[in-house]
Parts: structure tokens; C-alpha cells; sequence
């Protein structure tokens, strides 16, 4: 026998299935926002880095030589006044035998 | 400033870097970006740097969200002056990263490219200009020779006339800091590092020696070389009691016109210091114009990159790669150097013509020691490493996101400290 107490009638639901699934999107992407914002902070928060990176490249694919052996100033360094590479000028004005262990100093 | 600096040689400034306490929030940002725990503090409560274990690299002070962390070395006011003297010649030493950064100070966009503009600023502030990029290029020639008589002493077994030849893999030895971090942590890998100095250091005692004599036609004790570098550490590096290597040649030649050595660099300025040099003496930097830069400006492409993560490497790689083969790399691109990532590694296989024997070279790229260097010198010290030739540079992307370039806050330092608590790299 059932208890009088606990029956009631159900007022129908008026939200379609289709209408529950669109509503549910909405909630679920208000909570998304801030995931969204931190993520897109993440991926930006190098950009100046990358713009700087691209920079140099440009300066690099603009240039007329783009090798270090083809620098004609250098060329007329070596040939004018250090000799070549490695030689006894550079060695003395552009190499260094001096790095010193710190943790005995 | 400390006296009893333990890791420091007489005459080299010591703890560049410092916090200031009024203002630190104690927030830990700064300890994600320091590459060897040299912050020390809880979280909270008021930071330091011990200067012991700082390698100047100041990636905190450009990160710092509260903006306290400031540099002890100040020296624009000095250069002023010696730039106002009719009997100094100064010479200005800008570096790679510099060009594509000081337009930020000025309102530009991110990444200007203003070499032109730069050269024009400074030939009105009065500086002679010796473009540390046509250093750059020598570096390479100095260097890339270098990793050849390496490599062939280790795979044929070449003897150097009168050279000590160190073992492989070999160092790039262009970043100060790094030089420090091996110094102060891995001295035992000292003889991997490449003797060549860094661009700014050759840059230097060739202004006073060739410069002076065969371009600008000056006593060489009159010149006054100022390094314009993104980097705080090149401060330190300029210090250096060793690095008075043009003196002593000209004294041999009895040139030297002094009798007490002068440094070959002797003073540098970041890029924050030479926009505020540029501010103090009212030039405009928007309205200069473009200018050439001189004989002592030429550059290459291969010399510019230098400023990039992996461009030392791509610029050493298309020179030894002609002085190898005869050849030109082609494309001259070299890709896989290129990028973002902690370590990059690539191998180059090459005929070397004067041995008639095919060579694989490996090569390695560490973007930023924070966090990625130490397997890698593990692995050298455990002799289990497959690299020939390894780039280092501190600061990750390189030169361009050094500690002395314009700060660019926008607040998101303290993702640093957030994004390992998700597992989000």
C-alpha cells in the first residue's frame, strides 16, 4: 500500500533534450572563459621573443652576403693585419687561454 | 660593494645584479627564471642574490613583475661626458640583439628592425661605430677554424703547430654568463670551451689596435670603447682583469702611449642604458634618419643571427661547412637550429676534401641553462655524449631576450611559477 504522504504529480519538464544540450553548452563555455584566457596569456607571453627572433632573420635573408667567410672587411682584416685565422695576432687579440676555476679562487 | 667576493678575480665588479628589498613582494617569480638558485628567500618574505652563485644574466630583473630588481653598474653618465670630449674617440660597439630591440624603448613595435636608425643615433650622439656584428663575423672565422682543428685532431689525429688543441666537444664561448656558469660549476670541462673570445671582446682590442691605427688614424690610448649589448653579464665579462690584450700588443710595438694597461672594453651599456643615453642628450630617435654605419659596420647575414638562439651554431655551420667541402650549404638555412625548444640537436654529414673522408658532425643548440643544460653536461662528463660542437646561450630565444634589452611586462611572469603545478610546460 502506498502512503498517501508522498504522492504527488511531477509538474512536466518544458526543457527539450535539444534545448538542455544548448544550455549546458552555454554554461560549459562561460566556465571555460577563464581557461581560455589563461591559455592564450601562456601562448603570448613569448611573442615580443619570437618578434625579435624574426628580426634578426629578416636582417638575415636582406643582407647581400649572408656567410661569414664572404665579409670582405673581415678578408681585408686578415689580409692587411691579423694574417689568417688562428694565427699569431689572433691568437694573441681574439683568443683568450684565461678562463680560471672560480671554485678556487 | 662585497668584499670577500670568493668567486671573483681582483678588479671584476661583483653582483651586477640586485634586489631592491623596499620593493620586492617576496612573490618567487624571479627564483623560476634564475638559472643556478641564486635567490634565496621564502616565499614572501624579502629576496636576495648571492652573489657567489649569480652569473649576471639578469633574466630575473627583466621578469620581475614589481620591477625590483635593479643593476648595481650605471655608467651612461660617464660615456656622456667622454662622448662631449673633443680629445676621446668613442667608439660604439652595438651588438645584434640591439637593432631589433631599442625601437621598443622608443615606441616601436615588437622585433623593429633599425639598424639605420641606431647607426644615425649614434653618430649624433658622437660615437665612431665599430658594428659588433663584423666581430660576429670574426668570431665565427676565429672559431669555426678552431672546431676544424679540433675535429680533425680527434678523427685524424692532426697535429696543431704551436697550438694547444683542446678535446670535444667544443663550447661556444660567446655568453658570458654561461662561461661563468662552467667557471663556477663544471671547471673541469674549462679546456671545451672555445678559446676564441666573444664578439664583444674581440671587438674591443680591435678598435684599439687596427681600428685606431688603419681606419680612424688615432693614438690608441684616445679610444674609448663602449659595448652596447642586451646583456648585463657583458658588463662583468668587460672587467675581466685578463682582457687588456691590446695593450700589450701595442706595448710590444711601443704604441701603447701609456704605461698603465687599459681594458680593451672599457665600459658597456645595455640596451635600456644607450635608449636613456639617447633620451639624456634629447636625440630623437624616431627622426634621425639612416645612415651608414662606416668600414667597421660591414656585416653578413651569418653575423647578425648571432643574436638568435641557434645562430652562432647556423653561422659557424655555413662557414665550416665551405671551408670543408669548398662548397656553399645549400639552402643556406639551417633549420633545425631554429626555435623555441630547451635543446635542439642536428647532425651535418660532409665530405672533408683535404682528407677525402665523409664526417658526420653532431651538433647541439642548448636554448636557456635553466633547466636544460645539465643533462647535457652530465652526459660530457659521464663521456656519453654524442655532441662535436654545442651552442649555449643563457637566456632563452638567445641574445634578443637577454637581461639588458627593454623590459617588457605585461605581467605574466608569475606563470612561471603556476604552469608546473598543472603539468603545462
Amino acid at each position: 500500500m502506498k502512503d498517501e504522504r508522498y504522492q504527488y504529480e511531477e509538474s512536466p519538464s518544458y526543457v527539450s533534450r535539444r534545448e538542455f544540450i544548448t544550455i549546458s553548452g552555454i554554461v560549459i563555455a562561460i566556465l571555460a572563459l577563464p581557461a581560455v584566457w589563461i591559455r592564450s596569456a601562456v601562448v603570448k607571453r613569448n611573442n615580443y621573443i619570437r618578434a625579435r627572433i624574426n628580426g634578426l632573420y629578416r636582417d638575415d635573408t636582406g643582407s647581400k652576403v649572408r656567410v661569414s667567410h664572404g665579409n670582405s672587411g673581415v678578408a681585408k682584416l686578415y689580409k692587411d693585419f691579423a694574417g689568417h685565422p688562428l694565427s699569431e695576432v689572433s691568437e694573441e687579440l681574439f683568443h683568450t687561454q684565461s678562463y680560471i676555476n672560480r671554485t678556487r679562487i | 660593494m662585497n668584499a670577500e667576493a670568493r668567486t671573483y678575480q681582483k678588479g671584476e665588479i661583483p653582483g651586477i645584479i640586485a634586489i631592491n628589498a623596499d620593493v620586492c613582494k617576496g612573490c618567487d617569480s624571479c627564483k623560476r627564471y634564475c638559472p643556478t638558485g641564486a635567490i634565496t628567500g621564502m616565499f614572501g618574505a624579502i629576496h636576495s642574490i648571492d652573489v657567489e652563485k649569480c652569473i649576471n644574466c639578469g633574466q630575473c630583473l627583466i621578469n620581475c613583475p614589481f620591477g625590483s630588481i635593479y643593476e648595481t653598474v650605471d655608467t651612461v653618465d660617464t660615456v656622456i661626458v667622454k662622448l662631449q670630449d673633443k680629445n676621446v674617440t668613442v667608439v660604439g660597439i652595438p651588438a645584434p640583439a640591439v637593432r631589433v630591440a631599442i625601437g621598443e624603448e622608443f615606441g616601436m613595435a615588437d622585433g623593429s628592425l633599425v639598424t639605420k636608425e641606431m647607426y644615425g643615433a649614434m653618430k649624433k650622439a658622437g660615437f665612431e661605430i665599430l658594428d659588433n656584428n663584423f666581430a660576429a663575423d670574426l668570431t665565427i672565422m676565429e672559431e669555426g677554424t678552431e672546431f676544424i682543428v679540433r675535429a680533425r685532431h680527434a678523427l685524424f689525429g692532426e697535429e696543431a703547430h704551436g697550438h694547444k688543441v683542446g678535446p670535444l666537444p667544443q663550447f661556444t664561448s660567446c655568453c658570458p654568463a654561461w662561461v661563468r656558469y662552467v667557471e663556477t660549476r663544471y671547471p673541469a670541462l674549462i679546456p671545451n670551451l672555445s678559446s676564441a673570445k666573444s664578439p664583444q671582446q674581440m671587438a674591443g682590442p680591435l678598435a684599439k689596435t687596427y681600428g685606431a691605427l688603419e681606419v680612424w688614424k688615432k693614438p690608441p690610448e684616445t679610444i674609448y670603447t663602449v659595448g652596447i649589448m642586451p646583456c648585463t653579464a657583458k658588463k662583468f665579462e668587460a672587467s675581466r682583469p685578463e682582457f687588456t690584450s691590446a695593450y700589450h700588443f701595442l706595448k710590444k710595438e711601443g704604441k701603447a702611449g701609456s704605461d698603465t694597461p687599459y681594458p680593451d672594453v672599457d665600459t658597456v651599456l645595455t640596451t635600456r642604458d644607450i635608449a636613456r643615453l639617447f633620451k639624456k642628450m634629447k636625440i630623437d630617435f624616431t627622426k634621425v634618419g639612416e645612415t651608414d654605419g662606416g668600414p667597421l659596420a660591414e656585416y653578413t647575414g651569418a653575423g647578425t643571427i648571432f643574436g638568435n638562439t641557434g645562430g652562432v651554431m647556423e653561422a659557424a655551420v655555413r662557414t665550416a661547412y665551405k671551408v670543408l667541402t669548398g662548397n656553399e650549404l645549400q639552402p643556406l638555412e639551417f633549420k633545425k637550429v631554429r626555435g623555441m625548444k630547451g635543446v635542439k640537436s642536428a647532425s651535418v654529414t660532409l665530405m672533408d676534401t683535404k682528407y677525402g673522408k665523409e664526417v658526420t658532425v653532431n651538433l647541439a643548440v642548448v636554448n636557456g641553462i635553466h633547466g636544460n643544460i645539465e643533462p647535457v653536461l652530465e652526459s660530457i662528463m659521464a663521456g656519453t655524449s654524442p655532441y662535436h660542437f654545442i651552442e649555449v646561450m643563457n637566456c632563452p630565444g638567445g641574445c634578443v631576450n637577454g637581461g639588458g634589452q627593454p623590459i617588457k611586462s605585461d605581467g605574466s611572469s608569475w606563470l612561471r611559477v603556476a604552469l608546473p603545478l598543472f603539468g603545462w610546460k
